[in-house]
């Protein structure tokens, strides 16, 4: 037995192609399956409700808002974590701008960056609290989770309407035929995704996840990086609230209702665990797909919308319980 | 030795007789054919190094393990097996564990009757009753506290005390107590003496496991030493010393070590100066620690459980805030208030619990291995083929035994994840590196390579700092040994006067 010394060897052999990545049962990939499956049984039950570009637009579009939060969510629940005010962020970011813009006559650019600004803010308080007063993520988000929402509703009464046009130019832009805030989220997606795969930084949310106790043995500065995935989901929610009130050109109070449950069920569905430490964000953005293809397929297959709960709720029940019980043959 | 052992031993009743008990935990024999015995009003005392088996033996008698072989007799009635706690409860057998086993949360009293309540009609509790209850026990065990008041505003002291209140609720005939002193002060240890000597004037009996021989000596009629699972004989406390127990507990004889003598001349790589911990701390703890490690040696650190080992290696690891105290990294004086400017100074800490902070259990082998080296393999594009060659290499050379770099580590054996976890802190290859019991739960085969490693480590001109319960094993890899006691120093080793005894007489000793 020989200690390798490895400071010496560095560089790279060339001879293994493998990567990091694990070969474990993948719900990323369960799910790319079912979704696939999915399109072709309604492609050839509706081929022309179904299968057109038109619908498929419009099923990107509706999830280009939860996508971004997903993006978010996806970071924060693989670094252990997560963040039930996203939705009231969104809400309150959108309703802060249009206010700015609309009440104050503030220029666009210089109100879409203020709203920015708070909504880092804001999820820097979030942060704060969790990181260093170490007071628990899902108490600590559901009260600010109220506060935002209260803010949002202050300010702008049930919504702040006619915001100017060249606000509403931006949301309303359409590009190779999708709407502007679907090509944000696949920018998005790819910048994501690049950084949770590839950088250093981000990597280390792997870690934290898995481990907090020997993350911080490790040398990892376990607090900062806790704070920052809390701005940054911030900046993201602030973001998706901002292109949601572009696109109608208002600002709506409640327009993020629900939305953590929806971002969270689909980061879910597409890999992550409440217990940290893994999840990809291609996975979290076909759990979004999949989730705004089944809302889509329920409407045109004329099911009442009431099922739309009924089927995502036992779809992510099911999934989860395949994972654990898959996960429990291989003996962990 | 006892003022109220009015009568002869030889003419009390017996309470307990085990004999011949054996029990083993994974094939490992823990205990091999022990005898004990037990009269009414005794105080019989079970000492022995960690891991000699004593816990298990009491275990045993507390229904929560059942030998493999082996008789226990209890008074005239032969019961071959205690099948669980809650006959041993009926039994009269009552255990105060070392680990409190409390409700925090929970009121005093709420502890105290945990399930027992005395209730009024329809089921509904009689709060009246249960803390009149209280009270009584609480006067028994001199403790002075509220019994509603929750049991986490009382200080550990404190809550032992309700843990031994929680026992004598029970009415026992027979109460063990497992290192009931090593969280209660002088003062408090003395009162606890008091509620023994009551308790034994009753003719209650009582078996005391303690590492604190002085304590012993003062409150013992019997005494038996246990080592590596079998009995090394039962004798009245007059007719035993210090120096028999002692010897009688270690038992080895000095074996020569042979490795390469390190030079006492090479330069200073770690070196400790006065360290304690912040006295407004709500632990204080650490008193006034100096020491210092050479290039290339090893330097081990003895003691008992508990003696501060851990929390001064997280102390120097940044990773407990420190109080006083200076330390020097190959000369330097350097300020760490976090591992990560540990590691940048150049120390290394391998936890003492792999599973806890050593590890990431749910993430591949090469992950964990790169874990505390990110930072050499870029910045913006990790580099996750050279992350693979560098697990391949310390697969390769360090045997550990797994089926791909890419397997997850909580798949391994104990021995191979200690690898891991070792390997992690080769890659960064530290000036100091620490290693918290470095073979805790591994098999004898890889505690050799184990140890083969760290002695290439310090080949190498890495200083190395061992702490370890395992006492054999200090003395066998360790070039000087300190050894702590009561979270500080209480003793420097060479390699020649290293022995077991003498080891041993530090650790548990109050100095004089």
């Amino acid at each position: 037995m020989e200690i390798p010394n490895v400071a010496s060897s560095e560089k790279a052999s060339g001879k293994s192609i493998q990567t990091l990545g694990r070969t474990v049962f993948s719900r990323e990939l369960a799910l790319a399956a079912l979704t696939i499956f999915t399109i072709i049984v309604f492609w050839i039950l509706y081929p022309t409700s179904f299968a057109n570009f038109r619908n498929f637009s419009a099923i990107l579009r509706n999830l280009a808002f939860e996508g971004i939060l997903a993006i978010g969510m996806m970071i924060m629940l693989v670094g252990g974590s997560f963040d039930l005010s996203v939705g009231s962020m969104a809400s309150m970011i959108g309703v802060v701008t249009g206010a700015l813009m609309k009440m104050w006559n503030w220029p666009v650019p210089l109100a879409v960056a203020t709203g920015l600004l708070v909504a880092a803010l804001g999820g820097f308080i979030n942060g704060f609290i969790v990181a260093k007063v170490r007071v628990n993520a899902l108490i600590t988000t559901l009260g600010t989770m109220g506060i935002f929402q209260g803010i949002a509703l202050l300010i702008g009464g049930p919504g702040i309407t006619y915001l100017p046009e060249s606000f509403s130019r931006f949301g309303q832009a359409q590009f190779l035929g999708l709407q502007s805030p679907v090509w944000v989220l696949i920018v998005l997606a790819i910048l994501a995704h690049y950084a949770m795969a590839h950088t250093r930084f981000f990597r280390q949310l792997y870690y934290l996840g898995s481990n907090p106790k020997a993350a911080h043995l490790s040398g990892m500065n376990v607090e900062g990086l806790q704070t920052f995935s809390f701005v940054l989901m911030g900046l993201l929610a602030g973001l998706a609230g901002i292109l949601y009130a572009s696109r109608i050109a208002t600002a709506t109070s409640t327009v993020g209702v629900g939305a953590e449950l929806q971002a969270i069920t689909a980061v879910i569905l597409g890999g992550a665990s409440l217990a940290g430490g893994r999840g990809t964000i291609w996975g979290a953005m076909i759990g979004v797909f999949f989730m705004g293809l089944m809302k889509n397929v329920l409407i045109i297959s004329r099911f009442s919308s009431e099922w739309q709960g009924i089927v995502l709720g036992g779809v992510l029940v099911a999934a989860v319980a395949i994972d654990a019980i898959v996960n429990r043959k291989r003996g962990h | 030795m006892s003022e109220t052992s009015n009568q002869p031993l030889a003419e009390r009743e017996e309470l307990v007789a085990m004999q011949g008990i054996w029990k083993s935990f994974d094939g490992n024999p823990v205990l091999k054919g022990v005898n004990f015995g037990l009269l009414t009003g005794e105080v019989h005392a079970l000492v022995g190094e960690n891991g000699a088996g004593k816990s298990t033996l009491m275990n045993i008698l507390a229904g929560v393990h059942q030998p493999d072989s082996g008789s226990i007799r209890l008074r005239d009635r032969a019961q071959a097996t205690i099948p669980d706690e809650k006959s041993a409860q009926a039994l009269g057998i009552a255990i105060v564990f070392q680990e409190r086993s409390l409700f925090a949360q929970l009121s005093v009293a709420e502890n105290i009757f945990a399930a027992r309540q005395p209730v009024k009609r329809l089921g509904r509790i009689d709060r009246k009753r249960l803390h009149e209850n209280t009270r009584l026990l609480l006067r028994r065990t001199g403790l002075e506290a509220d019994p509603q008041q929750p049991v986490e505003s009382l200080s550990p002291a404190h809550q032992q005390l309700v843990e031994i209140a929680k026992a004598l609720s029970h009415n026992p005939a027979i109460l063990i107590f497992d290192e009931p002193s090593s969280s209660l002060t002088e003062r408090e240890t003395q009162r606890l003496f008091e509620v023994i000597r009551q308790l034994k004037s009753g003719g209650v009996g009582i078996i005391y496991i303690s590492h604190r021989l002085p304590e012993v000596f003062q409150i013992a009629d019997r005494v038996t030493v246990l080592k590596d699972g079998e009995g090394q004989g039962t004798r009245p406390i007059a007719t035993t010393s210090t120096d028999d127990l002692v010897r009688r507990m270690v038992g080895r004889s000095l074996e020569l070590r042979h490795q390469d003598a390190v030079a006492a001349g090479n330069p200073i790589f770690l070196e400790v100066r006065n360290l304690s911990d912040p006295p407004t701390a709500p632990k204080a703890f650490l008193r006034n620690i100096s020491f210092n490690v050479r290039r290339g040696e090893i330097v081990g650190f003895a003691g008992l459980a508990g003696a501060g080992r851990t929390e001064l290696a997280l102390a120097i690891f940044g990773s407990r805030s420190l109080g006083a105290g200076e330390i020097f990294v190959a000369g330097k004086r350097v300020e760490i208030h976090s591992p990560r400017e540990a590691i940048a100074a150049g120390l290394g800490y391998v936890p003492e619990d792999r599973k806890d902070g050593g590890l990431f259990l749910d993430m591949t082998v090469a992950e964990n291995i790169v874990s505390a080296s990110l930072r050499r393999f870029g910045q913006f594009w990790l580099g996750d083929r050279e992350q693979m060659d560098v697990a391949r290499q310390f697969e390769h050379s360090l045997r550990i035994v797994c089926r791909t770099p890419k397997q997850v580590v909580q798949r391994l054996s104990g021995g191979n994840q200690q690898k891991v976890a070792l390997a992690k802190w080769l890659l960064v290859n530290p000036t100091v590196l620490i290693v918290d019991e470095p073979t805790r739960g591994v098999d004898v085969g890889a505690k050799a390579e184990v140890h083969q490693m760290l002695y290439q480590l310090s080949r190498r001109g890495t200083a190395v700092v061992v702490i370890s319960s395992d006492l054999p094993e200090i003395l066998d890899i360790s070039d000087r040994i300190y050894v702590m006691r009561e979270g500080t120093i209480s003793g420097e080793l060479n390699r020649l006067e290293a022995t077991e005894e003498a080891v041993m007489r530090l650790a548990s000793l109050s100095p004089p």
